[in-house]
């Protein structure tokens, strides 16, 4: 028995939606999720999951929708910056006071979708996508979880990220804000697409570096496009980490990053091509922090 | 006629419909309501190649909001072929699938209902009995025996007057291969490129209370569509009025008759305005694309790079239905020897069906991926013999008076003065035998005409 | 959850649509509302035909909640269409063949309006940036630049209308 193919739901048409909630309060947010449980679709900007609803991939019926969530905010902290979960990546480019995420930001789709899309939302973004995420693990940025019963945690973003699109939250808790520090040193994002702009990443490339005395005192080397998800290449940060600021030295981490990535074949480029650039982007990334 | 009486002609026209697009005041097919109007959804083949057994419309008919099924029993004459209005043919495409479909995504029944949710839901439901059958997926594999069968008269290939391929035969290909110094061999394969517009494909077939049925659609050929209508829904041409000429991008993706034909079955069954709108992923996946080919070059060129033998063998791959790909094909053999003076030349150009989508009109198709190949030829050509690229063009380049394979005498060629002066745009230097080369230096060109001076033009 | 009946300002106009739970912005600008100047290509924010303004910020209408613009200012096509005549930016698309098959356009003359208010004098890096997320498969982009340029040269200050 078979059935006919392309029969999705044309765009903007919802019928399984029964309820579309719109706390205005975090707590609100964590009583309403404590109710309906995860089979609720949690969304913030929605650049995500409605299109997958626009098509009838998904069929929630019920869905929560965080943007009057009080959730929104950039403010500043002590040495860097909050960034709520439901803050629209305009509003990170525009007020982060970190250039490295203004970087960012401007990788992200068009002005309109930056508009939308939100600094928690990225975090859920399946690769190739996920702009946002990978210079935030360079920085070291952390997350804060909360949950209805059990209050709220912080974590380090490189334990968030746990497969392809699965993290570490309990059914019961959400993302409600970034915590970035301030960079020290050299911060590099590459991005390499087909397109100059508005284009999927064939790989993404975030270094942060400090350089004392000809040699490397401090490194990270996040990756995107290459693997289930944003990840710091350790094994590049381990050939980097007290190494001399050399070009060999250089040649070895890209090496290092090319190998323990891994990357998958798709629409934009193959497995094998996004490892090769891996190394190439990881070396370019390198040299230019420490021109 | 003198320069005064120009009224158009080096003017900047503005467009007729440039106001109404920028005012968004132009309605494209998604634009058009009715209160009324149904909308029709299709069943289609989740195989690449497979026997109907039986389709059980019974969930769908339980969805509410469903107001009738389509099967091919229900299309007054089923089988057409676009370009039977010109004399091309067999008919062998269905509007729906009879007993067999011949690739992934082909009509099979088409649903309408009172909303697009309900027609979804309904189409959804249709059950399918399928019995999968092997399928082929490349051009010469198709040709290779023992692949399975897809047309009716027993080949995978279109028959060209007799003839199991397009074919060109100019001079004597054996004689020009032993003058050769070089024997230059290539093969070329552009790929299927769906044309992608910003509007999808599709009409509003609405009946009117005189018996006439009027459909808004955005195909790029109107008297195509109306034609092909009436004769599959055995209709006095005057009984139809389509009303066209709004197109939301279409590049040639909007020639084939795909959707006026049971849209206005449909209208005209069920009384109400019926719209039928491809949907993005219908249009990515079985829409029609430009035509993929596999192209050997065989070339013998002697040591001062001149091609005095070329012999093509090409597979245009059709998918699984003609199309317009007979008539590219054709057109593809006709340019496939290039703008080049070749006194011996040998064509075949094929046709050939496979299980994929079908395939059809694109930007200058049958010609585009002849130029492809040519000239990714030439270059080969000039590094086997070491020439210049311009150079070895300018040596082969037609002349005025030379004779064509394809039996036309050259007139109005211009082409040696394009690739100089392109060569002096992106100041690439010519050896000056090159330099001094024009369209008329051969023994049998026409006299020159006289250049138009100066006063004259003003 | 049944039907709702969410309230915004419409081009100047306050307007009432009553609407299924996550029905998009377009869908209810296009099949309830009767403005269908607003384009949808793709259904997926890929396209950009669908930009409309939302308090002065442009945004993808085709995977936008109505809900979400509740109380919210909501400008379209037919919002910066004057009475007679053209917006100055209809103008330059027109007279500079920005336009071929038209289905873009609402899209692009929506979030070019957009810019020219944030930034009246852009350069060509920042209209091109602007305008990445809007795609046009006829024109090849350069006379629509070359459009919002010429616009925004003749801005002294004044954008010629924003009529809202």
């Amino acid at each position: 028995m078979h059935f006919g193919i392309l029969s999705y739901y044309p765009g903007g048409v919802n019928v399984t939606t029964q309820a579309y909630y719109r706390p205005r309060s975090l707590a609100e947010a964590l009583g309403l999720l404590d109710e309906h449980g995860p089979a609720m679709l949690v969304i913030a900007g929605g650049t995500l999951a409605i299109p997958l609803i626009n098509k009838g991939i998904s069929r929630p019926e019920k869905v929560m929708g965080l943007r009057q969530a009080g959730l929104d905010y950039v403010r500043p902290m002590d040495g860097g910056v909050q960034i709520g979960a439901a803050a629209p990546l305009s509003r990170v480019r525009a007020l982060s006071g970190i250039p490295l995420l203004t970087e960012a930001v401007k990788n992200v789709a068009g002005w309109a979708v930056q508009n939308m899309a939100t600094a928690g939302g990225n975090l859920f973004a399946p690769p190739p996508a996920g702009d946002l995420a990978v210079v935030l693990l360079a920085l070291d940025a952390q997350v804060k979880i909360a949950s209805h019963t059990r209050g709220e945690r912080l974590v380090p973003l490189a334990d968030f990220f746990t497969g392809f699109l699965t993290n570490c939250l309990a059914p019961d808790e959400l993302v409600v804000e970034i915590q970035v520090p301030k960079p020290a040193g050299k911060v590099v994002l590459l991005k390499y697409g087909r397109l100059y702009t508005n284009t999927p990443a064939i790989v993404t490339v975030a270094v942060r570096l400090i350089a004392k005395d000809g040699y490397v005192k401090d490194v990270r080397v996040a990756l995107n496009a290459v693997g289930p998800h944003p990840f710091r290449a350790r094994q590049a940060e381990i050939a980097l980490q007290g190494a001399p600021l050399q070009t060999e030295v250089f040649a070895a981490a890209s090496s290092a990053a090319s190998s323990e990535c891994e990357p998958f074949t798709d629409p934009i480029a193959s497995a094998d091509y996004r490892r090769r650039m891996t190394g190439v982007f990881v070396q370019r990334a390198l040299a230019q922090a420490t021109a | 006629m003198s320069e005064q009486s120009l009224n158009v002609v080096g003017q900047s026209v503005l467009r007729r419909d440039g106001l109404s697009h920028v005012t968004g005041k132009t309605l494209y097919i998604d634009d058009i309501q009715f209160p009324d109007m149904l909308y029709l959804k299709m069943v289609r083949s989740p195989l690449h190649h497979a026997r109907i057994q039986g389709i059980d419309f019974s969930e769908a008919e339980k969805v509410p909001g469903f107001v009738r099924a389509f099967t091919y029993k229900d299309v007054p004459k089923n089988i057409y072929t676009i370009l039977c209005l010109i004399g091309v043919g067999p008919d062998e495409e269905p509007v729906l699938a009879e007993k067999e479909v011949l690739f992934k995504g082909e009509q099979i029944a088409a649903i309408v209902a009172q909303s697009e949710e309900a027609a979804i839901e309904a189409a959804a439901r249709v059950k399918l009995d399928l019995e999968e059958l092997p399928a082929v997926f490349d051009v010469e594999e198709a040709l290779k025996p023992g692949a399975p069968i897809l047309k009716p008269w027993g080949t995978n290939y279109f028959v060209y007057e007799g003839h199991h391929c397009r074919r060109v035969r100019f001079g004597n290909i054996e004689e020009g291969f032993a003058k050769a110094d070089f024997i230059v061999e290539g093969c070329y394969e552009p790929k299927p490129i769906e044309h992608a517009p910003l509007e999808t494909t599709g009409c509003v077939a609405k009946p009117e209370a005189n018996g006439r049925i009027t459909v808004y659609t955005n195909t790029q050929a109107l008297y195509f569509s109306m034609d092909n209508t009436a004769l599959i829904l055995q209709v006095p041409f005057n009984k139809l009025h389509f009303v066209g000429g709004t197109v939301g991008g279409a590049f040639g993706g909007k020639v084939d008759v795909i959707v006026e034909p049971i849209a206005s079955l449909a209208a005209m069954h069920t009384g109400h305005p019926v719209k039928y709108l491809y949907t993005r992923e219908e249009e990515f996946h079985v829409s029609s694309t430009r035509v993929a080919y596999r192209i050997y070059f065989k070339d013998g060129v002697t040591k001062d790079g001149r091609i005095v033998a070329r012999q093509v063998t090409s597979y245009a791959d059709s998918g699984a239905y003609n199309r317009h790909t007979p008539y590219a094909a054709t057109k593809h053999a006709a340019n496939i020897s290039g703008p080049y003076a070749i006194p011996n030349v040998h064509i075949d150009v094929h046709c050939v069906y496979t299980n994929r989508v079908p395939t059809s009109a694109m930007r200058g198709f049958g010609v585009t991926s002849a130029s492809f190949a040519t000239e990714l030829q030439m270059d080969k050509i000039a590094r086997t013999v070491g020439m210049d690229p311009y150079e070895i063009r300018l040596l082969n380049a037609y002349r005025n008076g030379d004779m064509r394979p394809y039996q036309k005498v050259v007139s109005d060629a211009t082409l040696v003065e394009v690739i100089k002066s392109a060569a002096e745009m992106v100041n690439h230097p010519l050896g000056k035998r090159f330099q001094a080369m024009t369209s008329w230096d051969r023994p049998n060109s026409p006299a020159q005409p006289e250049p138009v001076s100066a006063e004259k033009r003003s | 959850m049944a039907s709702k009946i969410v309230t915004f300002t419409l081009n100047g106009h306050e307007t009432e649509v009553l609407v299924k739970p996550l029905t998009t912005l377009a869908k209810a600008l296009r099949e309830k509302l009767g403005s269908t100047a607003t384009k949808c290509g793709c259904y997926e924010g890929n396209c950009g035909s669908c930009t409309v303004i939302v308090n002065g910020e442009p945004v993808l209408s085709c995977i936008l909640p109505v809900e979400e613009v509740e109380g919210q200012s909501v400008l379209t096509l037919e919002g910066i269409t004057p009475p007679e005549g053209l917006h100055p930016l209809q103008q330059a698309f027109h007279e500079n063949f920005a336009v071929q098959c038209g289905f873009c356009t609402p899209g692009m003359l929506m979030i070019s309006k957009a810019l020219l208010d944030k930034n009246p004098h852009p350069t060509r890096a920042e209209i091109t940036e602007a305008l990445s997320g809007n795609l046009c498969r006829c024109t090849g982009y350069d006379p629509i630049i070359a459009a919002v340029q010429q616009v925004a040269a003749g801005n002294n200050g004044n954008q010629g209308g924003t009529h809202e």
